[in-house]
Protein backbone atom coordinates (compact mmCIF):
# COMPACT_ATOMS: atom_id res chain seq x y z
CA UNK A 1 0.00 0.00 0.00
CA UNK A 2 3.03 2.62 0.68
CA UNK A 3 4.57 1.59 -1.93
CA UNK A 4 1.48 2.56 -4.44
CA UNK A 5 1.15 5.61 -2.89
CA UNK A 6 4.97 6.53 -3.18
CA UNK A 7 4.82 5.42 -6.88
CA UNK A 8 1.32 8.01 -7.44
CA UNK A 9 3.45 10.53 -5.44
CA UNK A 10 6.15 9.72 -7.89
CA UNK A 11 4.34 10.28 -10.96
CA UNK A 12 2.58 13.18 -10.00
CA UNK A 13 5.50 14.76 -8.91
CA UNK A 14 7.16 13.81 -12.22
CA UNK A 15 3.97 14.47 -14.26
CA UNK A 16 3.83 18.17 -12.99
CA UNK A 17 7.32 18.76 -13.09
CA UNK A 18 7.43 18.08 -16.97
CA UNK A 19 4.26 20.41 -17.41
CA UNK A 20 6.24 23.09 -15.63
CA UNK A 21 9.72 22.81 -17.53
CA UNK A 22 7.42 22.90 -20.51
CA UNK A 23 5.95 25.68 -19.81
CA UNK A 24 9.00 27.52 -18.40
CA UNK A 25 10.82 26.99 -21.56
CA UNK A 26 7.57 27.74 -24.10
CA UNK A 27 7.27 31.27 -22.51
CA UNK A 28 10.92 31.65 -22.34
CA UNK A 29 11.29 30.97 -25.81
CA UNK A 30 8.48 32.78 -26.89
CA UNK A 31 10.19 35.79 -24.89
CA UNK A 32 13.47 35.89 -26.57
CA UNK A 33 12.35 34.71 -29.80
CA UNK A 34 10.53 38.58 -29.74
CA UNK A 35 6.90 36.60 -30.33
CA UNK A 36 6.03 38.13 -26.92
CA UNK A 37 7.71 41.68 -27.56
CA UNK A 38 5.20 41.79 -31.31
CA UNK A 39 2.29 40.72 -29.18
CA UNK A 40 3.23 44.21 -26.78
CA UNK A 41 4.03 46.47 -29.40
CA UNK A 42 1.37 45.74 -31.47
CA UNK A 43 -0.75 48.94 -32.88
CA UNK A 44 -0.27 52.61 -32.22
CA UNK A 45 -2.53 54.46 -29.75
CA UNK A 46 -2.44 57.56 -31.30
CA UNK A 47 -0.88 59.48 -34.27
CA UNK A 48 2.83 60.57 -34.19
CA UNK A 49 6.10 58.45 -34.74
CA UNK A 50 7.15 55.14 -33.88
CA UNK A 51 10.60 54.77 -31.69
CA UNK A 52 12.76 52.49 -30.59
CA UNK A 53 12.66 54.55 -27.43
CA UNK A 54 15.84 52.30 -25.60
CA UNK A 55 17.82 54.59 -28.17
CA UNK A 56 16.75 58.18 -26.54
CA UNK A 57 17.80 57.08 -22.90
CA UNK A 58 20.59 59.17 -22.47
CA UNK A 59 19.78 62.00 -24.89
CA UNK A 60 20.23 65.89 -23.26
CA UNK A 61 19.54 69.23 -24.07
CA UNK A 62 23.17 69.62 -24.91
CA UNK A 63 23.15 66.21 -26.83
CA UNK A 64 19.97 65.63 -28.38
CA UNK A 65 18.61 62.28 -29.76
CA UNK A 66 18.96 62.87 -33.69
CA UNK A 67 16.41 60.61 -35.82
CA UNK A 68 15.50 60.71 -39.10
CA UNK A 69 11.96 60.30 -40.26
CA UNK A 70 11.12 57.87 -42.71
CA UNK A 71 8.61 55.25 -43.76
CA UNK A 72 9.69 51.89 -43.32
CA UNK A 73 8.65 48.63 -41.48
CA UNK A 74 11.39 48.65 -39.59
CA UNK A 75 13.29 50.27 -37.39
CA UNK A 76 17.21 49.92 -38.34
CA UNK A 77 19.71 52.40 -36.74
CA UNK A 78 18.88 56.07 -35.56
CA UNK A 79 15.19 56.28 -37.26
CA UNK A 80 11.43 57.71 -36.53
CA UNK A 81 8.47 56.17 -38.58
CA UNK A 82 5.65 57.95 -38.96
CA UNK A 83 2.21 55.91 -37.49
CA UNK A 84 -1.14 56.78 -37.48
CA UNK A 85 -4.07 55.42 -34.80
CA UNK A 86 -4.61 52.01 -35.39
CA UNK A 87 -1.93 50.96 -37.31
CA UNK A 88 0.41 48.19 -36.76
CA UNK A 89 3.64 49.54 -35.18
CA UNK A 90 6.94 48.65 -37.19
CA UNK A 91 9.53 46.09 -36.49
CA UNK A 92 11.58 46.68 -33.46
CA UNK A 93 10.06 50.55 -32.24
CA UNK A 94 8.44 50.22 -28.77
CA UNK A 95 6.93 53.53 -28.21
CA UNK A 96 5.30 56.05 -29.91
CA UNK A 97 6.09 60.24 -29.13
CA UNK A 98 2.61 61.72 -30.26
CA UNK A 99 2.13 64.79 -32.92
CA UNK A 100 0.91 66.42 -28.70
CA UNK A 101 3.99 65.85 -27.27
CA UNK A 102 5.80 67.57 -30.38
CA UNK A 103 3.85 70.34 -30.79
CA UNK A 104 4.77 71.21 -26.98
CA UNK A 105 7.98 71.04 -27.94
CA UNK A 106 9.11 70.70 -23.86
CA UNK A 107 10.93 67.43 -24.48
CA UNK A 108 10.72 67.05 -28.75
CA UNK A 109 11.26 69.07 -31.41
CA UNK A 110 10.42 68.52 -35.04
CA UNK A 111 13.08 70.04 -37.34
CA UNK A 112 12.58 69.28 -40.76
CA UNK A 113 12.99 65.83 -41.91
CA UNK A 114 14.01 64.63 -38.18
CA UNK A 115 13.23 64.89 -34.70
CA UNK A 116 15.25 65.97 -31.87
CA UNK A 117 14.63 64.07 -28.41
CA UNK A 118 15.83 66.32 -25.43
CA UNK A 119 14.27 65.04 -22.28
CA UNK A 120 13.86 61.41 -22.55
CA UNK A 121 12.48 61.14 -19.66
CA UNK A 122 10.94 62.41 -16.66
CA UNK A 123 10.37 61.61 -12.93
CA UNK A 124 6.57 60.17 -12.09
CA UNK A 125 4.88 58.57 -9.08
CA UNK A 126 3.44 55.14 -8.62
CA UNK A 127 2.36 54.57 -4.86
CA UNK A 128 4.10 57.36 -3.59
CA UNK A 129 7.47 56.06 -4.68
CA UNK A 130 9.30 57.78 -7.62
CA UNK A 131 10.26 56.04 -11.34
CA UNK A 132 12.13 57.37 -14.34
CA UNK A 133 8.92 57.78 -17.16
CA UNK A 134 10.50 57.19 -20.67
CA UNK A 135 8.90 57.33 -23.95
CA UNK A 136 8.74 53.54 -23.91
CA UNK A 137 5.41 51.67 -23.81
CA UNK A 138 3.79 55.52 -24.72
CA UNK A 139 1.19 55.43 -27.49
CA UNK A 140 1.36 52.05 -27.86
CA UNK A 141 -1.60 49.53 -27.80
CA UNK A 142 -1.19 45.50 -27.07
CA UNK A 143 -2.43 42.67 -29.00
CA UNK A 144 -5.93 42.17 -26.84
CA UNK A 145 -5.43 38.35 -26.78
CA UNK A 146 -1.84 38.97 -24.97
CA UNK A 147 -3.53 39.83 -21.84
CA UNK A 148 -5.81 36.60 -22.12
CA UNK A 149 -2.44 34.26 -23.02
CA UNK A 150 -0.47 36.11 -19.75
CA UNK A 151 -3.37 34.95 -17.32
CA UNK A 152 -3.50 31.86 -19.32
CA UNK A 153 -0.14 30.89 -18.27
CA UNK A 154 0.33 32.66 -14.92
CA UNK A 155 -2.71 30.16 -14.12
CA UNK A 156 -0.90 27.47 -15.43
CA UNK A 157 2.37 28.10 -14.19
CA UNK A 158 0.63 28.52 -10.67
CA UNK A 159 -1.02 25.42 -10.49
CA UNK A 160 1.71 23.23 -12.28
CA UNK A 161 3.56 24.34 -9.28
CA UNK A 162 1.72 23.86 -6.99
CA UNK A 163 1.24 20.45 -7.96
CA UNK A 164 4.92 19.96 -7.88
CA UNK A 165 5.60 20.90 -4.28
CA UNK A 166 2.49 18.59 -3.30
CA UNK A 167 3.79 15.95 -5.17
CA UNK A 168 7.16 16.86 -3.95
CA UNK A 169 6.11 16.58 -0.54
CA UNK A 170 4.07 13.82 -0.79
CA UNK A 171 7.10 11.50 -2.24
CA UNK A 172 9.35 12.33 0.96
CA UNK A 173 6.73 10.94 2.48
CA UNK A 174 5.63 14.10 4.62
CA UNK A 175 2.46 13.89 6.16
CA UNK A 176 0.44 17.05 5.50
CA UNK A 177 -2.59 16.46 6.95
CA UNK A 178 -5.93 18.62 7.02
CA UNK A 179 -6.09 20.61 9.57
CA UNK A 180 -9.38 19.84 11.98
CA UNK A 181 -11.24 22.99 12.25
CA UNK A 182 -13.37 22.87 15.44
CA UNK A 183 -14.63 25.64 17.65
CA UNK B 1 21.63 39.87 -14.83
CA UNK B 2 18.88 39.53 -17.07
CA UNK B 3 17.61 41.90 -19.98
CA UNK B 4 13.76 42.46 -19.27
CA UNK B 5 13.32 43.75 -23.12
CA UNK B 6 9.81 44.16 -22.44
CA UNK B 7 10.28 46.17 -19.27
CA UNK B 8 13.21 47.83 -20.66
CA UNK B 9 15.39 47.00 -17.29
CA UNK B 10 18.07 44.56 -16.44
CA UNK B 11 17.80 43.07 -13.44
CA UNK B 12 19.25 40.45 -11.33
CA UNK B 13 17.10 37.11 -11.59
CA UNK B 14 18.27 36.01 -8.39
CA UNK B 15 16.87 39.44 -6.63
CA UNK B 16 12.90 38.60 -8.54
CA UNK B 17 13.43 34.93 -7.33
CA UNK B 18 14.20 36.46 -3.44
CA UNK B 19 11.25 38.65 -3.69
CA UNK B 20 9.01 35.94 -4.62
CA UNK B 21 10.20 34.01 -2.04
CA UNK B 22 9.92 36.08 0.69
CA UNK B 23 6.17 37.47 -0.09
CA UNK B 24 5.78 33.78 -0.56
CA UNK B 25 6.18 33.14 2.79
CA UNK B 26 4.48 36.02 4.05
CA UNK B 27 1.42 35.49 1.39
CA UNK B 28 1.22 31.80 2.14
CA UNK B 29 1.33 32.37 6.04
CA UNK B 30 -0.84 35.53 6.61
CA UNK B 31 -3.32 34.99 3.17
CA UNK B 32 -2.05 38.36 1.40
CA UNK B 33 -0.56 38.62 -1.93
CA UNK B 34 2.10 41.45 -0.41
CA UNK B 35 1.24 44.43 -3.23
CA UNK B 36 1.89 46.63 -0.89
CA UNK B 37 6.03 45.31 -0.37
CA UNK B 38 6.58 43.97 -4.15
CA UNK B 39 5.40 47.15 -5.73
CA UNK B 40 8.07 49.07 -4.00
CA UNK B 41 10.83 46.52 -3.98
CA UNK B 42 10.43 46.41 -8.21
CA UNK B 43 10.46 49.90 -8.54
CA UNK B 44 14.16 50.00 -6.43
CA UNK B 45 15.13 47.44 -8.94
CA UNK B 46 14.50 50.12 -11.77
CA UNK B 47 11.17 48.67 -13.06
CA UNK B 48 9.16 52.08 -14.17
CA UNK B 49 6.28 52.51 -11.88
CA UNK B 50 3.80 51.02 -14.00
CA UNK B 51 5.52 47.84 -14.73
CA UNK B 52 5.73 46.99 -11.34
CA UNK B 53 2.29 47.47 -10.25
CA UNK B 54 1.24 45.01 -13.71
CA UNK B 55 4.15 42.68 -12.70
CA UNK B 56 3.26 42.82 -8.97
CA UNK B 57 -0.49 42.10 -9.70
CA UNK B 58 0.40 39.30 -12.28
CA UNK B 59 3.14 37.22 -10.11
CA UNK B 60 0.01 37.35 -6.98
CA UNK B 61 -2.07 35.51 -9.03
CA UNK B 62 0.31 33.03 -10.04
CA UNK B 63 1.80 33.33 -6.17
CA UNK B 64 -1.82 32.97 -5.35
CA UNK B 65 -2.71 29.90 -7.24
CA UNK B 66 0.29 28.49 -5.73
CA UNK B 67 -0.67 28.71 -1.80
CA UNK B 68 -4.18 27.98 -2.60
CA UNK B 69 -3.24 24.42 -3.68
CA UNK B 70 -1.26 23.78 -0.81
CA UNK B 71 -4.03 25.64 1.74
CA UNK B 72 -6.80 22.78 0.02
CA UNK B 73 -4.58 20.01 0.99
CA UNK B 74 -5.04 21.41 4.60
CA UNK B 75 -8.25 22.19 4.71
CA UNK B 76 -7.66 25.70 5.02
CA UNK B 77 -10.37 26.38 2.36
CA UNK B 78 -13.78 27.16 2.85
CA UNK B 79 -15.39 26.60 -1.32
CA UNK B 80 -19.12 28.17 -0.70
CA UNK B 81 -17.61 31.31 1.51
CA UNK B 82 -15.20 31.90 -1.49
CA UNK B 83 -17.44 31.90 -3.95
CA UNK B 84 -20.40 33.65 -2.50
CA UNK B 85 -18.26 36.28 -2.03
CA UNK B 86 -16.28 36.76 -5.57
CA UNK B 87 -19.06 38.25 -7.19
CA UNK B 88 -18.82 41.34 -4.56
CA UNK B 89 -15.16 41.29 -4.22
CA UNK B 90 -15.16 41.88 -8.37
CA UNK B 91 -17.76 44.16 -8.45
CA UNK B 92 -16.42 45.80 -5.22
CA UNK B 93 -12.79 45.80 -7.12
CA UNK B 94 -14.24 47.76 -10.46
CA UNK B 95 -16.14 50.20 -8.20
CA UNK B 96 -13.03 51.27 -6.76
CA UNK B 97 -10.88 51.44 -9.75
CA UNK B 98 -13.36 54.10 -11.08
CA UNK B 99 -13.06 55.68 -7.23
CA UNK B 100 -9.22 56.09 -7.84
CA UNK B 101 -9.51 57.22 -11.56
CA UNK B 102 -12.61 60.20 -10.20
CA UNK B 103 -10.11 61.30 -7.32
CA UNK B 104 -7.24 61.13 -10.29
CA UNK B 105 -9.04 63.79 -12.11
CA UNK B 106 -9.90 65.96 -9.14
CA UNK B 107 -5.96 65.76 -9.03
CA UNK B 108 -6.26 64.53 -5.13
CA UNK B 109 -5.75 60.66 -5.51
CA UNK B 110 -1.62 60.41 -4.26
CA UNK B 111 -2.67 62.10 -0.87
CA UNK B 112 -6.30 60.55 -0.68
CA UNK B 113 -4.35 57.01 -1.51
CA UNK B 114 -1.96 57.58 1.55
CA UNK B 115 -4.18 59.02 4.15
CA UNK B 116 -7.08 56.19 3.38
CA UNK B 117 -3.96 53.47 3.59
CA UNK B 118 -2.69 54.91 6.56
CA UNK B 119 -6.09 55.41 8.47
CA UNK B 120 -7.40 51.82 7.21
CA UNK B 121 -4.11 50.21 8.13
CA UNK B 122 -3.83 51.66 11.57
CA UNK B 123 -7.42 50.92 12.20
CA UNK B 124 -6.68 47.52 11.41
CA UNK B 125 -3.57 47.10 13.34
CA UNK B 126 -5.08 48.64 16.44
CA UNK B 127 -8.18 46.30 16.47
CA UNK B 128 -6.38 43.23 15.37
CA UNK B 129 -3.30 43.68 18.05
CA UNK B 130 -6.16 44.53 20.84
CA UNK B 131 -8.52 41.24 20.19
CA UNK B 132 -5.27 39.12 19.79
CA UNK B 133 -3.70 39.82 22.38
CA UNK B 134 -7.31 39.66 24.71
CA UNK B 135 -7.09 36.10 23.30
CA UNK B 136 -3.35 35.37 23.35
CA UNK B 137 -3.73 36.01 27.86
CA UNK B 138 -6.79 33.75 28.00
CA UNK B 139 -4.99 31.06 26.41
CA UNK B 140 -2.28 31.79 28.81
CA UNK B 141 -5.01 31.45 31.09
CA UNK B 142 -6.32 28.76 29.64
CA UNK B 143 -2.92 26.85 29.35
CA UNK B 144 -1.97 27.60 32.89
CA UNK B 145 -4.90 26.01 34.17
CA UNK B 146 -4.12 22.95 31.95
CA UNK B 147 -7.69 23.13 30.08
CA UNK B 148 -7.44 22.13 26.66
CA UNK B 149 -6.49 24.62 24.10
CA UNK B 150 -8.13 24.64 20.56
CA UNK B 151 -6.59 25.29 17.45
CA UNK B 152 -8.49 29.03 17.22
CA UNK B 153 -9.80 30.98 20.29
CA UNK B 154 -11.00 34.74 18.69
CA UNK B 155 -12.74 37.12 21.59
CA UNK B 156 -14.39 39.66 19.55
CA UNK B 157 -18.15 40.03 19.79
CA UNK B 158 -18.86 41.08 15.77
CA UNK B 159 -19.21 37.62 14.18
CA UNK B 160 -22.35 37.00 15.87
CA UNK B 161 -23.47 40.33 15.23
CA UNK B 162 -23.31 39.98 11.68
CA UNK B 163 -24.40 36.10 12.15
CA UNK B 164 -28.04 36.76 13.50
CA UNK B 165 -28.67 38.92 10.92
CA UNK B 166 -31.55 37.13 9.57
CA UNK B 167 -32.00 38.18 5.91
CA UNK B 168 -32.37 35.06 3.53
CA UNK B 169 -30.90 33.51 1.84
CA UNK B 170 -28.70 32.39 4.69
CA UNK B 171 -25.65 30.15 4.08
CA UNK B 172 -24.17 27.28 5.91
CA UNK B 173 -20.24 27.06 5.10
CA UNK B 174 -19.04 23.76 6.47
CA UNK B 175 -15.59 23.91 6.73
CA UNK B 176 -15.84 27.44 8.33
CA UNK B 177 -18.59 26.17 10.19
CA UNK B 178 -20.26 29.49 10.34
CA UNK B 179 -24.11 30.08 9.16
CA UNK B 180 -24.58 33.64 8.16
CA UNK B 181 -26.44 35.67 5.68
CA UNK B 182 -25.15 35.62 2.42
CA UNK B 183 -25.95 39.11 2.11
CA UNK B 184 -23.17 39.78 4.56
CA UNK B 185 -21.00 37.02 2.49
CA UNK B 186 -21.58 39.41 -0.65
CA UNK B 187 -21.04 43.00 1.45
CA UNK B 188 -17.50 41.96 2.80
CA UNK B 189 -16.26 40.95 -0.48
CA UNK B 190 -17.19 44.11 -1.81
CA UNK B 191 -16.41 46.68 0.73
CA UNK B 192 -12.74 44.91 0.73
CA UNK B 193 -13.16 44.78 -3.34
CA UNK B 194 -13.61 48.90 -2.94
CA UNK B 195 -10.70 49.60 -0.56
CA UNK B 196 -8.22 47.01 -3.24
CA UNK B 197 -9.42 48.28 -6.37
CA UNK B 198 -8.89 52.02 -4.74
CA UNK B 199 -5.34 51.08 -2.91
CA UNK B 200 -4.48 48.94 -5.93
CA UNK B 201 -3.45 46.04 -3.94
CA UNK B 202 -4.97 42.10 -3.56
CA UNK B 203 -6.74 43.33 -0.53
CA UNK B 204 -5.90 40.83 1.55
CA UNK B 205 -4.75 42.45 4.67
CA UNK B 206 -8.10 44.00 4.60
CA UNK B 207 -10.31 40.54 3.67
CA UNK B 208 -8.50 38.63 6.22
CA UNK B 209 -9.73 40.32 8.86
CA UNK B 210 -13.07 41.09 7.38
CA UNK B 211 -13.17 37.36 7.38
CA UNK B 212 -12.36 36.71 10.85
CA UNK B 213 -14.40 39.55 12.94
CA UNK B 214 -17.08 39.92 10.48
CA UNK B 215 -17.98 36.53 8.86
CA UNK B 216 -16.54 34.67 11.93
CA UNK B 217 -14.39 32.09 9.77
CA UNK B 218 -11.32 30.60 11.56
CA UNK B 219 -8.03 32.67 11.33
CA UNK B 220 -6.85 29.66 9.52
CA UNK B 221 -10.05 29.36 7.33
CA UNK B 222 -10.07 33.25 6.31
CA UNK B 223 -6.55 32.72 5.06
CA UNK B 224 -7.24 29.92 2.83
CA UNK B 225 -10.06 31.14 1.40
CA UNK B 226 -9.10 34.89 0.78
CA UNK B 227 -6.08 33.42 -1.14
CA UNK B 228 -9.23 32.14 -3.82
CA UNK B 229 -10.05 35.71 -3.66
CA UNK B 230 -6.57 36.63 -4.51
CA UNK B 231 -6.24 34.23 -7.47
CA UNK B 232 -9.41 35.53 -8.98
CA UNK B 233 -9.20 39.63 -8.39
CA UNK B 234 -5.15 38.71 -9.60
CA UNK B 235 -6.69 37.38 -12.32
CA UNK B 236 -8.57 40.45 -13.14
CA UNK B 237 -6.20 42.84 -12.20
CA UNK B 238 -3.43 40.66 -14.76
CA UNK B 239 -5.89 40.89 -17.30
CA UNK B 240 -6.41 44.61 -17.30
CA UNK B 241 -2.62 45.51 -16.68
CA UNK B 242 -1.52 42.68 -19.72
CA UNK B 243 -4.02 44.54 -21.98
CA UNK B 244 -2.51 47.60 -21.16
CA UNK B 245 0.89 46.87 -21.34
CA UNK B 246 1.87 46.68 -17.72
CA UNK B 247 3.58 43.27 -17.39
CA UNK B 248 6.91 41.81 -18.51
CA UNK B 249 5.67 37.78 -18.13
CA UNK B 250 9.70 37.10 -17.38
CA UNK B 251 10.02 38.94 -14.34
CA UNK B 252 6.73 37.47 -13.21
CA UNK B 253 8.20 33.70 -14.07
CA UNK B 254 11.08 34.54 -11.67
CA UNK B 255 9.32 35.60 -8.92
CA UNK B 256 6.65 32.96 -9.24
CA UNK B 257 9.34 30.12 -9.14
CA UNK B 258 10.76 31.84 -6.23
CA UNK B 259 6.97 32.24 -4.54
CA UNK B 260 6.76 28.36 -5.16
CA UNK B 261 8.95 27.83 -2.43
CA UNK B 262 8.24 30.68 -0.37
CA UNK B 263 4.78 29.67 -0.44
CA UNK B 264 5.39 26.45 0.78
CA UNK B 265 6.74 27.34 4.11
CA UNK B 266 4.14 30.01 4.68
CA UNK B 267 1.22 27.72 4.07
CA UNK B 268 2.71 24.74 5.75
CA UNK B 269 3.91 27.00 8.53
CA UNK B 270 0.27 27.95 9.22
CA UNK B 271 -0.25 24.19 10.80
CA UNK B 272 2.70 24.75 13.56
CA UNK B 273 0.56 27.54 15.17
CA UNK B 274 -2.96 28.57 16.15
CA UNK B 275 -5.06 31.72 14.78
CA UNK B 276 -3.80 34.44 17.54
CA UNK B 277 -0.19 33.80 15.71
CA UNK B 278 -1.13 34.55 12.36
CA UNK B 279 -3.30 37.70 13.52
CA UNK B 280 -0.16 39.01 15.27
CA UNK B 281 1.99 38.34 12.27
CA UNK B 282 -0.94 39.80 10.39
CA UNK B 283 -1.48 43.06 12.68
CA UNK B 284 2.71 43.70 12.99
CA UNK B 285 2.59 43.57 8.74
CA UNK B 286 -0.23 46.04 9.05
CA UNK B 287 1.96 48.71 11.34
CA UNK B 288 4.94 48.54 9.41
CA UNK B 289 3.20 48.84 6.30
CA UNK B 290 1.19 51.68 7.76
CA UNK B 291 4.59 53.11 8.82
CA UNK B 292 6.26 52.77 5.45
CA UNK B 293 2.75 54.50 3.96
CA UNK B 294 2.90 57.39 6.54
CA UNK B 295 6.49 58.09 6.10
CA UNK B 296 5.71 58.47 2.09
CA UNK B 297 2.43 61.00 3.11
CA UNK B 298 5.26 63.20 5.04
CA UNK B 299 7.07 63.10 1.88
CA UNK B 300 4.45 63.70 -0.31
CA UNK B 301 3.02 66.71 2.01
CA UNK B 302 6.23 68.76 2.46
CA UNK B 303 6.63 68.90 -1.51
CA UNK B 304 8.96 66.27 -1.48
CA UNK B 305 11.76 67.89 -0.85
CA UNK B 306 13.02 65.79 2.37
CA UNK B 307 14.57 63.20 0.34
CA UNK B 308 15.77 60.87 3.42
CA UNK B 309 12.10 59.84 3.84
CA UNK B 310 11.47 58.65 0.69
CA UNK B 311 14.85 56.78 1.56
CA UNK B 312 13.28 55.33 4.38
CA UNK B 313 9.96 54.47 3.32
CA UNK B 314 11.79 52.26 0.86
CA UNK B 315 14.11 50.44 3.13
CA UNK B 316 11.06 50.00 6.01
CA UNK B 317 9.10 48.22 3.31
CA UNK B 318 12.12 46.09 2.42
CA UNK B 319 13.04 45.49 6.03
CA UNK B 320 9.26 44.55 6.46
CA UNK B 321 9.60 41.34 4.32
CA UNK B 322 12.75 40.49 5.97
CA UNK B 323 11.39 40.64 9.39
CA UNK B 324 7.63 39.08 8.66
CA UNK B 325 9.62 35.84 7.32
CA UNK B 326 12.04 35.41 10.52
CA UNK B 327 9.33 35.63 12.89
CA UNK B 328 7.55 33.42 10.87
CA UNK B 329 10.09 31.20 10.67
CA UNK B 330 10.76 31.33 14.41
CA UNK B 331 7.61 30.49 15.48
CA UNK B 332 7.48 27.13 13.52
CA UNK B 333 11.03 27.02 15.34
CA UNK B 334 9.46 27.45 18.55
CA UNK B 335 6.98 24.89 17.42
CA UNK B 336 9.09 22.28 16.70
CA UNK B 337 11.13 22.85 20.05
CA UNK B 338 7.49 22.63 21.89
CA UNK B 339 6.99 19.06 19.89
CA UNK B 340 10.03 17.94 21.16
CA UNK B 341 9.33 18.40 24.73
CA UNK B 342 12.54 21.31 24.44
CA UNK B 343 12.28 25.16 26.55
CA UNK B 344 10.47 27.88 24.48
CA UNK B 345 9.26 31.07 26.05
CA UNK B 346 6.38 31.84 27.95
CA UNK B 347 4.98 33.78 25.32
CA UNK B 348 5.29 31.22 22.24
CA UNK B 349 3.73 28.32 24.21
CA UNK B 350 0.14 28.81 23.26
CA UNK B 351 0.43 30.29 19.85
CA UNK B 352 2.29 26.98 18.77
CA UNK B 353 0.88 23.86 18.45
Amino acid sequence: MAELHRGKAAFKFCFWLAASVGLFVYIIHSYTSGQMIQWYYYTASLDGYAVDANLSMNATKDKPLVLNIAKQDEVKGLVAIPVAKGDRLPKNTNGVISLAEIKSGKRVTLEGQTIKVTVPWQIKEAKGFKYKDTFKHKGIRTNPWSGAWNVAMVLCLGLALGLVAEGFTDLLGMKIEKIQHGH
Amino acid sequence: MFDFAIAGVQAPIFLLALVGLTVGIVGGFIGVGGGYMVTPALIVFGFPGYMASGIDMTHICGKGLVSTVRHRQLGNIDWTLALSMIAGTMLGVELGVRLLVYFKHLGISGVVLLVTSVALMFTLFLYTQIETNRAHKKMEEMEKAGEELGRELQTSNLPKIFQSIPLAPIVRCRTARVIVSMWVIVLVGMVTGVLAGFLGVGGGFIRVPALVYVVGASTHIAVGTDLVEIVVSGAYGALRHSIEGNVDLMAVLFMIVGAMFGAQVGSIATSYVRGPAIRYILSYSLILATLGAALRLVYVLTGQNVHWLSLAAVMLTLGEMIFLCLFISSLVWFAVRRRGGKWVPDWVGPLVI
